[in-house]
C-alpha cells in the first residue's frame, strides 16, 4: 500500500479495529505515523476530559422559538382551512343556469308574446305559428270595419263602444 | 459487586445520559437487574461486561422514555454558570476551561449512538466486536460511529487534519 491512509483507516487503526496491511502502512509510513501519534494525543485528552473532568452546569434559558414551528404550522393549516371553505360555499352558492335548447327559446317567447299582445282575453291565432312578430289584431277586431280612416264616425267604433269586459280587464273603472 | 462496579456504572450512565439524577436510578435498576438474573440463571463468568450491557441498554430505554424532555431541552439555549465548588482538581488543572467546555458541548452534541460506541471503545475499552455484540450492529457499523464522533470531537480541539 503506497498511498496513504485516510483519516477513516486511521481511526480505525487506532482504535485497534484496521487490518493488517493498514497496520503495516502505519509502521512504514513516516506521514501516517504523524498522523496517528497526533490523533492518539487528541484522544486521550478528550478521554482525560470526559473520565475525570466534571460536565460544566448549564443553565437553561427559555426561548420562544420552540413555540415558533408550532405556530407557523398552525396558522398555515388555518389560512388553507379558510381557502377551502370559502372554495367550497362559493361554489355550493353560485347558481349556474341551465342551459336551453334554441327550440325552447322559441316556445317560450312564443308563449311570452302571445300573451302580451293578446287582446280581450283571446290569443290571436297568429301568435301561435313559427314566426315570431306580434299580432295587434284578434279574430274580433279583424271582422270589424273600424279599421278605416273614418272608423271615428263609423256606428260601432267610436269610444262609445269600448265595452264593460274590455275596461275590467284592463282595470279601468267602469263608466 | 456493587461496591466494584457502582463508581463506573455510575460514570458510565451520567456520559450516556447527561443527568446525574437519572444515572443514579439507571444504576439502581441496573443492580436490581443483575440480582434477579443472578437468581434465575446464576452469576455470570465476568459482571463488569454484563453490567456494562445492561446499563447501556437500560440508558437507550430511559432516553426514549424522555421524548418530550429532550424536545424541549432543543429549543431551549444553554448557557453555562461558573463553577463554584472548591477547586479544581489536578486534573481539572491540567486541562484549560475553555477545552474543558468545548469537549464537554461536542460530546453532549454527539447522536445517541456514537456517544455510545465512543464511550465503549476509548473509556471501557471494549472491543469492536464486543461493542457491535452489546448494541446490535455489526462491526462496520460500529467503524461507521466511531469514526464519526472521533472526527467530531477532535474537531473542538482543532486537530483535524
Amino acid at each position: 500500500m503506497s498511498r496513504c491512509l485516510p483519516d477513516k483507516s486511521l481511526t480505525q487503526v487506532q482504535a485497534g479495529l484496521g487490518s493488517e496491511a493498514e497496520h503495516a502502512h502505519v509502521q512504514s509510513c513516516p506521514g501516517c505515523a504523524q498522523r496517528l501519534r497526533a490523533l492518539a494525543r487528541d484522544l486521550a485528552v478528550i478521554s482525560r476530559v470526559l473520565a475525570t473532568t466534571a460536565e460544566p452546569a448549564t443553565r437553561t434559558v427559555r426561548t420562544a422559538r420552540r413555540w415558533l414551528p408550532a405556530a407557523v404550522g398552525a396558522s398555515a393549516l388555518a389560512v388553507a382551512a379558510l381557502l377551502w371553505i370559502e372554495v367550497a360555499v362559493w361554489r355550493a352558492m353560485t347558481f349556474v343556469p341551465p342551459t336551453m335548447q334554441p327550440e325552447e327559446v322559441s316556445a317560450i317567447l312564443s308563449e311570452v308574446s302571445a300573451a302580451l299582445f293578446s287582446v280581450r282575453g283571446y290569443v290571436s291565432a297568429k301568435a301561435e305559428a313559427d314566426e315570431l312578430v306580434p299580432t295587434l289584431e284578434s279574430e274580433e277586431d279583424a271582422e270589424s270595419d273600424c279599421d278605416g280612416p273614418d272608423w271615428l264616425v263609423t256606428p260601432g267604433c267610436g269610444p262609445a263602444a269600448l265595452t264593460p269586459t274590455a275596461t275590467s280587464e284592463w282595470g279601468w273603472a267602469e263608466e | 459487586m456493587v461496591q466494584t462496579h457502582s463508581g463506573r456504572l455510575q460514570r458510565l450512565c451520567q456520559l450516556l445520559l447527561a443527568d446525574g439524577q437519572e444515572a443514579e436510578e439507571v444504576v439502581q435498576e441496573v443492580f436490581v437487574k443483575a440480582f434477579e438474573a443472578e437468581r434465575r440463571h446464576g452469576p455470570p463468568a465476568d459482571w463488569g461486561p454484563w453490567l456494562t450491557r445492561i446499563a447501556v441498554n437500560t440508558c437507550r430505554d430511559r432516553r426514549r422514555a424522555g421524548w418530550w424532555r429532550r424536545f424541549r431541552r432543543w429549543s431551549e439555549r444553554i448557557e453555562e454558570m461558573p463553577i463554584a465548588d472548591g477547586g479544581p482538581t489536578p486534573e481539572d488543572a491540567a486541562i484549560s476551561d475553555e477545552t474543558r467546555r468545548r469537549v464537554w458541548l461536542a460530546f453532549r452534541a454527539l447522536p445517541d449512538r456514537q456517544r455510545e460506541v465512543f464511550v465503549l471503545r476509548h473509556l471501557e475499552g471494549w472491543s469492536g466486536p464486543e461493542i457491535a455484540a452489546a448494541l446490535g450492529l455489526s462491526v462496520g457499523s460500529v467503524k461507521r460511529h466511531l469514526f464519526r464522533a472521533i472526527h467530531r470531537l477532535r474537531e473542538t480541539l482543532g486537530g483535524t487534519p
